[in-house]
């Protein structure tokens, strides 16, 4: 690979890029339409709480518990509690033992036991606390003489409640990074269509230094804008690094659909046709951090999750590198798959 | 002795099931130009792919300036130029933005785009978007292109297929520009009439294999009839054809009983065009 080439082509990519309106206008306007977005969102919060419950034996005072803010949900079993809180379709659960109501008549001292996300905030703890201390006004007229047991799934994220605002920001750089998956796919589709491909391929310059060149113009583009605006929405004041990481290998996730949908698409409108259903599927996990509950435990399949949890967890609450390693590395995993995927059938195309 | 500057040694390459280019030899010298021509499908374009690395041959070798391609691609690209018969400009960008990539990426330094541009008649236009060229405009600029690194093989393929005149005799002079600066030329063409006029030599392709190659000349001494074309009036004040082969034992008393017998009005010699010699050799007509 020679430098020289990588750079002179990945600045014909990107001028060829800057060229097209549509996709001028879609990054500047995206760009500028996510930060007003985001700068229009509520500064706190006022989310419901979404609590899952457990109750072996019929306690109808539970069916009274139903407030303002509050949405109570009963599960078939402590696993699917913990399990549900786990995926993010509750803020907490709560497992009652079968036989509370005999203990507690008999005076005893009977375990309940309470799960947390990782990120719940203190104020949804503070309000499951209190919903216990109510559950127990309602049975006994008198608070009730339990332990508590708590379980956190996943590491202690625990702080004060996210604004909106601070949930959208995933969603939103996420929403920037995938975007140019549609542009770099078209400079990969025109280069073949067009076969301007042949006339590179015939110079000094290699295979290697095309797919370097559009790599660090889909990276420039991607990555650039995803840091940009998580640097002027306040992204980077916790663990930057952590978050520019997550970022960079995002922006490697974008470079591989690029290849992949440019090396099956003819034309402009078959890269919108192929890019729309891959972005909207990849987008899912970030409306999983947006809006908490909306979406179950599959979204791990999607090399996305990894990504916006990361971001999510480093952004809003600080993690550090201890805390989302995992995610980093099964995203660079499934960078690296499709990666070789995305050259391979590109390769095949340009034949 | 001049040095190849091309050789192909039984070259060939297939498509699945179909053979493109069989078992073809052949070879240039340093500063001539080779036409190379065929119908569509003869495998004169996988020919070129292979010539300049662009497709590895399946067997046989091809040598480049006495390198191997297969072994020297980069060296090997850096000392052509290639034209290719589709146009494969970057629209978007303007024809002095064109030919500064491609500089960059042959390293040609110090790099003169106007001076190129004037060369094949674009002076003036080199800062308009390509996308705002005609198709002959696109041509020159794609000629220019090729030429920009003072390419030692230089292979043009179709370079005036549906120009204007103009077009396409601008593109002819550069060609023999080109040759004079010693470069090897090799030209595909369907154009025989461009390929007697430029080619040092033409090779006949059909079919994958080539079936003749030698001087324009040579070829039609040896596959051509010449033949006299008379004008003659007839009895009924009208103008008619006449024709007389010529190099036969009977051509003088021919030529003697059509003056005595007719008012011959005008005559002429005629020599068999490299397209009678590609018909007469393989049975069918270049295009198509």
């Amino acid at each position: 690979m020679n430098s020289r080439h990588v750079v002179t082509l990945a600045q014909k990519d990107l001028a060829i890029f800057f060229r097209n309106r549509f996709f001028a206008v879609i990054t500047v306007l995206g760009l500028i339409g996510f930060l007003v977005m985001y700068f229009v969102m509520p500064r706190s919060g006022d989310a419901t709480l979404k609590l899952g419950l457990y109750v072996p034996v019929e306690v109808p005072v539970f069916e009274q518990l139903q407030e303002e803010g509050l949405a109570i949900e009963r599960v078939a079993s402590e696993d699917v509690v913990r399990q549900a809180v786990s995926d993010g379709r509750f803020i907490a659960g709560i497992s009652l033992p079968a036989d509370i109501l005999a203990r507690l008549l008999a005076g005893d001292r009977p375990t309940v036991r309470l799960f947390f996300a990782a990120d719940t905030p203190q104020e949804a703890k503070d309000a499951v606390a209190a919903i216990l201390q109510e559950l127990g006004y309602r049975m006994t007229g008198r608070s009730l003489p339990i332990e508590v047991s708590e379980e956190v799934l996943g590491p202690d994220l625990a702080g004060t409640p996210l604004p909106p605002r601070v949930r959208l920001r995933p969603l939103l750089a996420v929403m920037l990074l995938m975007m140019e998956t549609m542009g770099l796919a078209t400079l990969i589709s025109e280069e073949i269509e067009r076969r301007t491909i042949h006339a590179l391929l015939v110079t000094p310059a290699t295979v290697a230094d095309v797919f370097a060149a559009k790599g660090i113009a889909g990276m420039s583009l991607a990555f650039g804008q995803a840091a940009l605006f998580m640097g002027i929405v306040g992204g980077l004041s916790q663990q930057p690094l952590v978050v520019l990481a997550a970022l960079f290998l995002g922006a490697v996730l974008v470079i591989a659909a690029g290849f992949l949908i440019g090396a099956v698409a003819k034309d402009m409108l078959s890269v919108l046709g192929w890019s729309m259903p891959v972005i909207i599927i990849l987008l899912i996990p970030s409306i999983g951090v947006a809006v908490p509950g909306s979406v179950t435990g599959w979204i791990r399949t999607l090399p996305t999750y990894y990504l916006v949890d990361a971001v999510h967890r480093a952004s809003s609450f600080g993690a550090g590198w201890e805390t989302v390693w995992q995610n980093l590395l099964i995203l660079a995993g499934f960078d690296l798959v499709l990666a070789w995927l995305g050259v391979v059938f590109l390769r095949r195309r340009m034949r | 002795m001049t040095q190849s500057a091309i050789v192909a040694e039984e070259l060939t390459y297939q498509y699945n099931d179909l053979v493109a280019v069989d078992h073809i030899s052949f070879s240039v010298a340093e500063g001539e130009i080779l036409g190379f021509l065929g119908p569509n499908g003869a495998g004169k374009t996988t020919t070129v792919k292979m010539l300049t690395g662009q497709l590895r041959p399946q067997q046989g070798k091809a040598y480049l300036l006495g390198l191997d391609i297969t072994k020297n691609v980069d060296k090997v690209q850096a000392e052509i130029g290639v034209c290719f018969e589709v146009t494969n400009l970057y629209e978007q960008m303007t024809a002095v933005e064109n030919l500064n990539l491609f500089a960059r990426l042959f390293d040609v330094r110090p790099f003169d785009a106007e001076a190129l541009l004037e060369r094949v008649g674009l002076l003036g236009r080199g800062h308009d978007r390509v996308e705002t060229y005609s198709k002959g405009m696109k041509q020159r600029l794609m000629v220019a292109r090729a030429i920009l690194n003072r390419p030692r093989v230089l292979f043009l393929d179709e370079p005036t297929a549906g120009l204007d005149p103009t077009s396409a005799e601008a593109i002819r002079s550069v060609i023999l520009e080109e040759r004079t600066r010693g470069a090897t030329v090799f030209l595909t063409t369907h154009d025989m009439m461009e390929a007697d006029k430029l080619s040092d030599r033409v090779a006949f392709m059909n079919q994958a294999r080539i079936v003749a190659l030698d001087t324009p000349h040579n070829l039609k001494q040896k596959y051509g009839q010449r033949a006299l074309k008379a004008k003659v009036v007839n009895r009924n004040g009208e103008l008619e054809d006449r024709g007389v082969l010529m190099d036969t034992p009977d051509t003088p008393r021919l030529v003697e009983d059509l003056f005595a017998s007719e008012k011959v009005v005008t005559i002429h010699s005629e020599e068999a065009t490299l397209e009678d010699i590609f018909i007469r050799i393989t049975g069918r007509g270049l295009v198509g």
